[in-house]
């Protein structure tokens, strides 16, 4: 069962190689992080005292969470999610996959274990992108000193764990609508759907029902500001859980296998 | 032994509507065999539920000798495949495309450049497969098969798309693989004259029934069997008599009497018999059914 599902893991993996979605996870890691670089850039007399202060990297994450969290992540998961599960279907490759000595459980699997390490790869450049923001302008010049605080992995973890979780419903629903409909739209159309009204529904005691709105919670849990009726992070696994379910049980059975 | 082995293969879609009833495929060990039929006969359909890419609804399918249902990976491990159109990475090049299923069948990395070869696609370098002509996406699909040194080779319509000579390298290369390592091969098919030279047993089907299925020397006899003479007399039942008088099978059709094709002198016999007893022959007519008459007789009655 192992290495059958590594193959068909390394034969997902290459598939997604120049691929749309690629090249949305690159440019979308590094996107915030380059405007958040000119932005400081513009605000130079008070880039060294803000390299100087302790909390320097706390000021950073907060910045680019700020526009990454609330609409751009979700986002760009939902167009991740369904670029990927498009290639089968934009390359009509469906039916050759389904005529391969793989069990149906490891194509499902293994497409979204692709889609997880690409999401776990932005979060990477992300914050790969933040360093940089931090340390370019002091490489560039001298009189800026570099931050004045050091990243501990706790500390990564505490950045970034929530907003992964708070993506995990997004992936769960784009995977399980992009496996069952041809059309690219359908799948785009819903997750944007689904992501205006969770930001309309921000606001609203019972907000947390809905499964996109758990980024955007989570930036503003960041800010101290959390909803008391629901633990989001238990709201997501779960969406996502019950999402993944669903979404086996519709592809296994599927009476067209391409 | 059979190779492929279908028993009562029905198959309905949404609305009830027949696409496949009780099919009866035997496709032997070793052989070419020629799916016939015209567009919307069932070919394809039946081709899907073989691989397992519909779901079976009544019947039984065996591949090698064992029940797809209960053995699919282990069959899907020596089956190749081509259904339809070309199943390419269009933003990847051939090689990528081929490494995609080499790490599923974990096949030796040199199989990719062998059947690169074999299909002549060995110097496309960094092109993209979106980039290729129709017939380069085909040979690469046909690469695709080929991949894991199949035993059952199935290619729906695999020539769409080739150029003559690319229809002629494919018979070759098909026969090839036959030959030289006995790989079965079921090929389909709408024209019988595109895979009459390169088939040793032909099936034959329309409307979701198998109207013919046997070696292509049993098709040939067929069509020797219905090849015929007619006579255009101005009195039918009168000729009829004395052709059946002197032991003659004839009958009469379309208004004309009906021979089989006998000898050019037996010909000019019946005639002067004929004539001798006062009939005007006014035609005689010997109409050759070739392979590709018998199939439309088929497909149309």
């Amino acid at each position: 069962m192992i290495p059958s599902f590594v193959h068909s893991f390394q034969s997902e993996w290459l598939k997604k190689k120049r691929s749309a979605a690629v090249w949305l996870v690159m440019i979308g890691g590094f996107f915030i992080p380059a405007i958040m670089l000119i932005a400081r850039f513009n605000d130079f007399n008070n880039l060294a005292t803000h390299n100087g202060s302790p909390q320097v990297w706390e000021m950073l994450y907060k910045k680019c969470w700020q526009f990454m969290g609330l609409f751009l992540l979700p986002m760009g998961v939902i167009m991740a999610t369904s670029l990927i599960t498009q290639i089968e279907f934009r390359n009509n490759t469906w039916k050759q996959v389904h005529a391969t000595p793989q069990k149906l459980t490891n194509i499902f699997f293994s497409k979204l274990l692709v889609i997880l390490t690409m999401m776990m790869q932005f979060f990477i450049l992300f914050n790969l992108g933040i360093y940089l923001t931090g340390i370019i302008p002091a490489l560039l010049f001298k009189k800026i000193p570099f931050p004045n605080q050091s990243i501990t992995l706790m500390f990564l973890i505490k950045q970034n764990l929530p907003y992964f979780i708070s993506c995990l419903p997004v992936i769960g629903f784009q995977y399980l609508i992009g496996l069952q409909f041809k059309n690219f739209l359908v799948s785009i159309g819903a997750g944007l759907g689904l992501l205006v009204a969770a930001l309309i529904a921000i606001p609203w005691k019972f907000g947390y029902i809905i499964p996109y709105v758990y980024s955007a919670y989570t930036f503003l849990a960041s800010n101290g500001v959390s909803n008391p009726l629901a633990n989001i992070q238990v709201w997501a696994i779960g969406y996502f859980i019950l999402f993944i379910v669903v979404g086996y049980i519709l592809y296994i059975n599927r009476r067209e296998k391409g | 032994m059979y190779c492929l082995y279908t028993n009562n293969l029905t198959h309905r879609f949404s609305g009830n509507e027949m696409a496949l009833s009780k099919v009866n495929l035997q496709v032997p060990d070793g052989s070419i065999y020629g799916f016939l039929g015209p567009n919307g006969a069932g070919k394809t359909t039946t081709l899907r539920l073989v691989l397992g890419l519909l779901q079976k609804q009544e019947g039984i399918i065996e591949i090698f000798g064992k029940s797809f249902q209960r053995n699919r990976i282990e069959i899907l491990k020596k089956v190749g495949s081509l259904i339809e159109t070309p199943s390419l990475y269009g933003q990847l090049t051939a090689v990528e495309n081929l490494t995609v299923w080499q790490s599923i069948y974990q096949c030796p990395k040199q199989r990719i450049n062998e059947v690169l070869g074999l299909v002549d696609l060995n110097n496309t370098g960094k092109k993209k497969a979106s980039q290729f002509s129709l017939g380069m996406k085909q040979r690469l699909s046909i690469a695709v098969a080929l991949l894991n040194s199949p035993s059952l080779l199935i290619l729906d319509e695999p020539t769409n798309g080739l150029d003559p000579n690319g229809i002629i390298e494919m018979r070759g290369l098909l026969r090839k693989l036959n030959e030289e390592q006995g790989i079965t091969v079921l090929v389909s098919s709408h024209l019988l004259s595109e895979i009459e030279k390169l088939v040793t047993h032909v099936g034959i089907i329309n409307k979701g029934k198998l109207l013919f299925q046997g070696t292509l020397n049993e098709l040939v006899s067929k069509q020797q069997q219905s090849s015929a003479l007619f006579f255009d007399t101005n009195e039918n039942n009168r000729a009829l008599q004395i052709l059946n008088d002197h032991n003659f099978p004839a009958h009469t059709a379309k208004d004309k009497i009906v021979l089989p094709v006998l000898s050019r002198q037996t010909i000019a016999r019946i005639n002067q018999q004929l004539v001798e007893n006062g009939i005007e022959v006014y035609e005689i007519t010997v109409v050759k059914n070739d392979l590709e008459s018998i199939f439309v007789d088929l497909v149309n009655h």
